[in-house]
């Protein structure tokens, strides 16, 4: 049972925390606010891939940083705290990941080894409209063509789908779900932008008969387990990035009411407001803890299912809570444009309800329960 | 970052459930309900010193001090599972003065009481409530004055838990009282109950379990009673109460507690058809609590752990009590529910489960206010975790 970092996974979160710290801001963050401009910054991208810090869960012999998954979680924890506009997590989760564990050796060469070398970007098309279980595709199908497969069908919300080079998509097919790499710019491949919460680029693809050749399926109607495998990374990957969102947010609280003087005094001073953000303390504490929980399980290639849907339920719940109390103890100035905490607030919320909000984990948790998995050793 | 069991303690922990399977016979364990859960019996008793003669109490104390030299975290293993297994384990001796004691103690205390500690064989309460000083405990006026070599005790505590089979109570009380500071004239003594001059009186609460008012009337005791520096008890309490707070929030007995209620709900058919836990809300019910208590869970492991790394954080310490105490109340009410009407029957109506809801309901109250209230940790979280200045008090 060890709670402490090594020296490697600290440099990681002080470079990680370094370099954002230096390249985002309140200032740079306004040139995305309401979809003026993509938020993704390439120099930001381009920085973060030269200090190693996407190669981070690749290991060194596919070419990466030769670490994992925890590692990981400490940067999405970082870009989280800064909400930072780049795709760490879609690349790094949807496509690097992926790809590492679950691809031959062609198709590493063909997307992993450019991917790495920042010559392509990734990412992963899980929800479909009215379905975000991404083990179960419902909206999009699969056929054998050739020694490939033709899809038909869409994708709803799909983050970074128009600056990627190519996504995972995985489809019902009459034997079980299929999962493959779809080049974002095949024929057949329609990609309509959507607004989103946050401000995240997103764009539902829409998926006619589009083709796709053997070398990029990373499996033709046995995939439910690589979707099982990456939906879990993805929720945990979420959790990591509501830490710092949420951490942040608590934080700019606590100083801003230390400064804010109401009836002659700092309005932190007043017990109301203080036990308020000492609630977000606990909740972010449990958020925290549940998270490295599921990471290190999964980092372990560990069965973590009722570990990820935990943390999951704590990155809601926390989220939920921080959000309002944040906002409430600042007054008008938390959700005044000007002052930064409303894209905070923003970002909790698509943390909480991205792949699914407290309640349909707990309910899925529950059926797990009933049937007889999940008691406490 | 490995938030997992060692093997070794992994096995730890199951060589304590067994050790405790046997430990606890009918008979304990129906002397033990007897008690209210809270011990003092003669085969509760025989049972602690049995703990004490396997090495048990001591698992994680240094060997210097007596202890078998494991970390706070094997300490801790072994505090979940003998609260697990239903007896009433004596924490405030053994967890939290004992240590204290340990540390700070003159010879005559490290030589007559450490070791009884360590043997299951002595058993100490807490008099630091006063009538008039509850959460302001600097308030105190039970007082010792010097009297030749001897110091003279005279006043009276409030809510002196287990007194009534204590040996010893470890007592806060004002030396100087001419202090400027209210705190800094505080000092603390181990006063035997067996002296003339101490008393008590019970007091019953809420869930049935009792308290004490205990007296001090002219107890005279040596300068070897004296724990710690002259006027410097404040740091003793305060030290002993953030030990005391991290073994108030047990998880194990919770854990357990969710997982027979679990097989309850999934052993049981209801009149109507179909099993309790097939019900939508039986089941959000226990998966919030197991979420909830999977933090209690990983709370009070990263205590232990920094414990053994020696880097306790205040604000954290404090987290852990607030998150814990609260999270109880929420558990016996979601589980409350599911057991239904039986749990209102004091006999649980053949369910375990609700038979023990019964009565934890109505203890529950007593850590959000005990041990440090819970509006002070908050202002130690806000202050202390997060540098936000507080009004003066
Ligand atoms: C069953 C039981 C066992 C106990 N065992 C022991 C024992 O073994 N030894 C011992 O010494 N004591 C014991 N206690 C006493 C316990 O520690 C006190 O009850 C506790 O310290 C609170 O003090 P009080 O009851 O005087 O409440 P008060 O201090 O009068 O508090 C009343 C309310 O005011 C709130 N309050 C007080 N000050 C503040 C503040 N600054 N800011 C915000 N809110 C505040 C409190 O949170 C509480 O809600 C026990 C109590 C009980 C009921």
């Amino acid at each position: 049972m060890d709670f402490g970092f090594s020296s490697e996974q600290q440099d990681i979160r002080q470079l990680a925390r370094q370099i954002l710290g230096e390249q985002v801001s309140a200032e740079s963050l306004k040139a995305y606010d309401e979809y003026a401009a993509p938020r993704f910054d390439r120099a930001l991208w381009r920085t973060l891939s030269e200090a190693g810090l996407v190669a981070v869960p690749v290991s060194e012999a596919e070419g990466g940083g030769g670490f994992g998954f925890m590692e990981l979680a400490l940067l999405l924890e970082e870009v989280g705290r800064s909400i930072a506009p780049v795709p760490v997590l879609s690349h790094c989760v949807g496509g690097l990941m992926v790809l590492e564990r679950f691809a031959g050796s062609d198709l590493k060469q063909r997307l992993l080894r450019p991917a790495l070398a920042g010559e392509l970007l990734l990412g992963a098309a899980v929800l479909e409209a009215g379905n975000e279980d991404p083990v179960n595709p419902l909206l999009t199908r699969a056929e054998t063509s050739g020694d490939g497969l033709r899809l038909n069908g869409s994708k709803q919300a799909v983050a970074f789908a128009r600056q990627s080079d190519y996504l995972l998509v995985a489809a019902r097919h009459v034997d079980g779900v299929a999962v493959c790499f779809v080049d974002t710019r095949a024929p057949g491949v329609t990609l309509q932008d959507c607004q989103s919460t946050a401000f995240e680029p997103q764009a539902h693809v829409l998926l006619d008969n589009v083709e796709v050749a053997a070398e990029y399926v990373l499996e033709p109607s046995d995939g439910a387990a690589i979707m099982h495998w990456l939906g879990e990374r993805l929720c945990a990957a979420h959790c990591a990035h509501q830490i710092g969102v949420a951490d942040a947010a608590m934080r700019m609280a606590a100083s801003y009411t230390s400064e804010r003087q109401q009836f002659g005094v700092p309005v932190a001073t007043f017990q109301a407001v203080g036990h308020r953000v000492a609630d977000c303390y606990i909740d972010i504490e449990c958020l925290r803890l549940a998270t490295y929980q599921a990471c290190s399980l999964l980092h372990d290639e560990c069965e973590a299912g009722v570990e990820t849907r935990i943390a999951k339920i704590w990155a809601g719940d926390t989220g939920h809570r921080v959000n309002y109390a944040t906002q409430h103890v600042h007054g008008g100035m938390g959700i005044d444009r000007d002052y930064s905490l409303w894209r905070y607030s923003l970002w909790l919320r698509h943390n909480e309800m991205t792949l699914g909000g407290s309640s349909v984990h707990l309910a899925a948790l529950g059926r797990s329960l009933a049937a007889g998995e999940g008691l406490f050793a | 970052m490995k938030i997992q069991f060692t093997s070794e303690q992994a096995a730890l922990r199951d060589e304590l459930r067994q050790y405790f399977r046997a430990l606890m016979t009918k008979e304990l364990r129906d002397e033990c309900e007897r008690d209210m859960g809270e011990g003092g019996g003669p085969l509760w008793r025989e049972a602690l010193r049995q703990m004490g003669r396997d090495g048990w109490i001591g698992l994680g104390w240094p060997e210097s001090l007596g202890g078998r030299g494991l970390t706070p975290l094997e300490q801790f293993i072994f505090v979940e599972e003998v609260m697990r297994a239903g007896y009433p384990f004596p924490f405030l001796t053994t967890e939290s003065v004992g240590p204290i004691l340990a540390e700070h103690g003159n010879a005559w205390i490290q030589r007559e009481i450490v070791p009884k500690i360590l043997a299951g064989d002595l058993l100490i309460a807490i008099g630091y409530s006063e009538p008039g000083a509850g959460t302001d405990l600097a308030n105190l006026k039970t007082r010792a004055e010097r009297d030749g070599d001897d110091w003279v005790i005279n006043g009276q505590k409030m809510w002196t838990s287990l007194a009534h089979f204590c040996d010893y109570t470890w007592l806060a009380v004002r030396t100087d009282p001419e202090a400027p500071k209210k705190h800094k004239g505080i000092s603390m003594f181990l006063v035997p109950n067996s002296d003339p001059g101490w008393s008590c009186t019970p007091v019953h609460t809420l869930g049935g379990v009792r308290t004490n008012a205990t007296y001090y009337d002219n107890i005279r005791v040596s300068d070897d009673h004296r724990v710690g520096e002259l006027h410097g008890g404040w740091k003793l309490i305060t030290g002993q109460l953030n030990r005391e707070r991290l073994s108030l929030i047990n998880f194990g007995p919770s854990a357990e507690l969710f997982n027979a209620t679990v097989r309850w709900a999934r052993d049981t058919e209801l009149p109507a058809g179909g099993r309790v836990i097939d019900q939508g809300w039986v089941q959000m019910n226990l998966a919030r609590c197991r979420a909830a208590i999977e933090c209690m869970k990983l709370i009070v492991y990263k205590q232990s752990w920094a414990m053994t790394a020696g880097n306790l954080e205040m604000a954290d310490a404090s987290a852990a009590k607030v998150y814990g105490s609260e999270t109880f109340i929420e558990l016996y009410r979601a589980l409350g529910e599911i057991v239904g009407q039986a749990g209102l029957l004091r006999d649980g109506a053949g369910c375990d489960s609700a038979r023990r809801l019964e009565r934890l309901y109505r203890t529950a109250s007593i850590i959000t206010f005990g041990g440090g209230t819970n509006e002070i940790q908050r202002d130690i979280i806000s202050a202390a975790g997060l540098w936000m200045p507080r009004a003066s008090r």
